[in-house]
């Protein structure tokens, strides 16, 4: 895959500002951080099925390793795959246990954080040069 | 128990942990004479009606009841912890401030250490507050200074702790024998943690004379062997037409071969003994075993506090279940005719005069911890009894039919390790009980959906068919736990409003029968034999129940063993006000706020009420308060009565599991407390009472 370029000169619409060949070091561990939580999640989640309880928990791993391997490639994707997630949990969420406040606490806090540190990442993600995966 | 550590992951936890923890407990007391203080206390006119044929006791006294006094552990002989005093309203609360601090001194010292739990609460006789410490050390202070006027210490031995370090309370007699002034006219009588009764003068401290071996009657004779920490006594005793009744704390789960439950009446005068109640040789036993042999052993036995009835001449006995707890098939007929039953005898002659039952065939540890409270109710002379399971059942107590209705939960699950002794049915109070749906996946809990994950995953792989699961070799799940329901804190009653005033814990158990070939190689050893170290830490987390196919392995309140924090969700705990001529309530609200629990145990300081585990009752007032600290997070606080809102609260050094009570001197209304603080809550353990006043 491509290419070279160390020294990408800002266009005309992103001035001033240098293009990245790969995303921030804080982007990096959020994707690793995504990806880890991914697999926990994935594969407990998974047991959990087997067991017979729910399936929000392989869905949710997996759509947060799939966050986290975009985030590792800069991808803007990552936020909207992460905010298609979150949503859902917080569907499920309201579903399973409406507004008792303390029984979402494990159910939204985390996720919520992780959120905003994906948003907090995105100035970063944006300056990634678009490339395949 | 539980402790929330967290686990945390992504960080900022503004997760509030709770931390919490069950206890449990024994006893209580009732009491004696003494004129009445308040002014709308009336005295009881006693009658004889059965006082049977060789009554060595005295004949009813004039009962003492709540006012200036606070007479006996659970207020008066009713055991209601209302107080008519007014000076306190839920209008001038909020200015109450501590009036003075007591430091009783007695604190942990080297294997006492992580043990304390004393649960003290004092009583209020005259001008003095008598109570005893964690290791029963006798103390008599000023009640409106604060100011000791003597201690009594019997030097009990660490190594009689048993589950924990634990008094009660103590109880008060006054012999109509003697004149005022004499010694020992009025005396205080304790039961000891090494099983003595102790009985000193309330005016010098000094031991009594005339009652045993120079105030000393030793509680071993006719149990057998002396096994410290096996056998010791936590509540105060009943004291009913001059009889001191007391029964004793048997450690749980330790062998079949336990000392006996055996219930005993003793003189308060002489301290010889009146009678002997042996549940499984009621005649044979009456006066005592026969030379060189012991009561029958492995009864159950009453730890909690009876309650006596001078007019009736009557004690009410709430038992618990035999020493090995969640395995039955090797009990007597007499062990399951009588465990977890609430027993009245004659208090002066020891004789049954009826029970009630409230499980069959218990094998979960359904202890009845709750004192029950006289009552009068649709015209019927009445007691109250509040379970772990959260029933509430209202007796006629000359006879001990139930007045409010019970039902039958005839389909209960029958398990596999011993079906035949599983009963086919069991009582339910449909008047009222507090307990909660049965649980499911949903109610697992955590700080984030990992560990939310692995309490569902461990949900999924328990046995669990809901209330009265039976015991399994598999984890499975016992819901509510042996801290749930009302425990030793018992409830309070105000018969003006007619309420009832009750906490509660809402905690499940998760549990393991462990096959005796495992448990051998655990190294888990009853408390008899040495070397037993491998066993122990919270009741039933390793007891060996030798004699049983199967030892115990207890996770008490089900902490995830990945975060420690509890695998359910909160609330924990709760307090509610139910109306006893419905049975419905009137506000039920969690009791605890999160403020001392966090990540990484690491206080939150969050104000938010979680509902926490409690233990501890509360105390009530004719004003319409509600105090109450038995909740982890360290407050003692004032609830309105009425809608169940907490109107003020002291933040104290140590934790509230202990009854409140509430006394007037010199016209002034005071209410004080003494956190002892709980090993098994985690909440810290000190040495302070607390009076507190109106400014």
């Amino acid at each position: 895959m491509a290419t070279t370029t160390f020294d990408t000169r800002s266009d005309s619409s992103a001035a001033g500002e240098e293009r990245l060949s790969r995303p921030g070091w804080g982007v990096l561990l959020l994707g690793w951080v995504c990806v880890l939580f991914g697999l926990v999640l994935f594969g407990g989640g998974v047991y959990l099925i087997v067991l017979g309880g729910s399936w929000y928990y392989a869905i949710a791993g997996a759509g947060l390793i799939v966050t986290g391997i975009l985030l590792n490639h800069g991808k803007v994707a990552a936020l909207w795959i992460y905010l298609l997630i979150w949503a859902g949990t917080l569907v499920w969420s309201w579903w399973e246990v409406g507004a008792d406040w303390w029984a979402q606490v494990p159910r939204m806090v985390a996720p919520t954080v992780i959120l905003l540190l994906l948003l907090l990442c995105l100035p970063n993600i944006r300056r990634v040069q678009r490339r395949p995966l | 128990m539980t402790q929330l550590s967290s686990p945390n992951l992504s960080a900022l936890a503004l997760c509030a942990a709770l931390a919490a923890a069950p206890g449990f407990a024994q006893e209580t007391p009732v009491s004696p004479e003494q004129a009445p203080a308040s002014p709308d206390a009336p005295v009881i006119a006693p009658d004889d009606t059965d006082d049977t044929e060789a009554s060595n006791a005295a004949p009813p006294v004039a009962i003492a009841q709540t006012g200036a006094d606070w007479p006996a552990w659970g207020g008066d002989e009713k055991a209601q912890r209302y107080s008519p005093l007014e000076q306190i309203t839920p209008e001038n609360v909020g200015s109450l401030e501590r009036a003075w601090v007591f430091h009783t001194g007695d604190l942990p010292s080297g294997t006492a250490s992580g043990k304390y739990s004393p649960e003290n609460t004092p009583v209020k006789v005259g001008d003095d507050l008598l109570m005893c410490t964690a290791m029963n050390i006798l103390i008599s202070i000023d009640a409106k200074t604060g100011e000791e006027n003597w201690r009594y210490n019997p030097e009990v031995p660490n190594e009689a702790i048993p589950y924990g370090a634990t008094c009660r309370g103590v109880s008060v007699w006054t012999d109509p024998e003697k004149a005022e002034g004499d010694a020992c006219a009025t005396r205080v009588i304790e039961a000891t943690l090494d099983a003595r009764l102790i009985a000193v003068d309330t005016q010098t401290g000094e031991p009594c004379a005339d009652f045993g071996d120079n105030g000393n009657v030793d509680l071993w004779e006719g149990i057998g062997d002396k096994v410290p920490g096996w056998y010791a006594v936590t509540a105060p005793p009943a004291i009913v037409r001059g009889v001191v009744i007391t029964g004793a704390q048997v450690k749980d789960g330790q062998a079949e071969d336990a000392p006996s439950g055996v219930v005993r009446g003793y003189d308060a005068r002489s301290g010889e003994l009146a009678w002997a109640w042996d549940l499984a040789a009621p005649d044979e036993m009456r006066n005592g075993p026969p030379e060189g042999e012991t009561y029958t052993r492995g009864t159950p036995n009453m730890w909690t506090t009876a309650t006596g009835d001078e007019e009736l001449g009557m004690v009410y006995l709430p038992l618990g279940n035999s020493s090995v707890d969640y395995y039955g098939s090797n009990r007597s007929e007499a062990e399951n005719a009588y465990a977890t039953s609430l027993v009245a005898l004659d208090a002066t002659t020891g004789e049954e005069r009826w029970t009630f039952q409230t499980v069959r065939n218990d094998v979960w540890d359904y202890d009845l911890g709750s004192q029950a409270s006289l009552l009068d109710y649709q015209g019927q002379k009445a007691i109250l009894l509040a379970s772990k399971q959260g029933d509430v059942y209202i007796l006629n107590r000359e006879t001990g039919e139930p007045i409010t209705p019970v039902g039958e939960i005839t389909d209960p699950p029958q398990g596999d390790i011993e079906p035949d002794f599983i009963a086919d049915s069991q009582p339910v109070s449909e008047f009222f009980n507090i307990r909660k749906p049965d649980l499911t996946e949903k109610d697992m809990w955590g700080f984030t959906p990992i560990d939310q994950l692995f309490c569902r995953i461990r949900f999924r792989q328990a046995r669990y068919d809901g209330y009265l699961t039976p015991p399994s070799t598999d984890w499975y799940i016992q819901y509510p736990g042996y801290n749930g329901g009302n425990d030793w804190g018992s409830v309070a009653i105000d018969p003006e409003r007619g309420l009832m005033i009750m906490n509660y814990n809402d905690v499940p158990n998760y549990n393991r029968l462990v096959p005796r070939e495992t448990a051998d190689a655990q190294g888990w050893k009853p408390i008899n034999e040495t070397g037993n170290e491998g066993s122990g830490g919270a009741e039933g987390a390793g007891d060996p129940q030798v004699g049983a196919p199967y030892g115990i392995q207890v996770n008490a309140g089900w902490q995830s063993e990945l975060t420690g924090m509890p695998c359910t969700r909160p609330p924990y705990g709760g307090i509610t006000a139910v109306d006893l001529e419905t049975g419905e309530q009137l506000w039920d609200t969690p009791i605890g706020t999160a403020r001392r629990n966090g990540p990484f145990g690491i206080p939150s300081m969050l104000p938010l009420k979680i509902g926490t585990p409690n233990n501890g009752g509360s105390a009530i007032t004719k004003s319409g308060l509600i105090f109450i600290g038995a909740a982890t997070d360290n407050l003692f606080r004032a609830i309105d009565m009425t809608t169940g809102e907490t109107l003020w609260s002291d933040v104290m050094d140590q934790g509230g599991q202990a009854n409140p009570i509430i006394y007037e001197v010199d016209g002034e209304q005071y209410v004080l407390i003494g956190p002892g603080g709980h090993h098994f809550m985690h909440t810290p353990v000190g040495d302070a009472v607390i009076a507190y006043k109106l400014p």
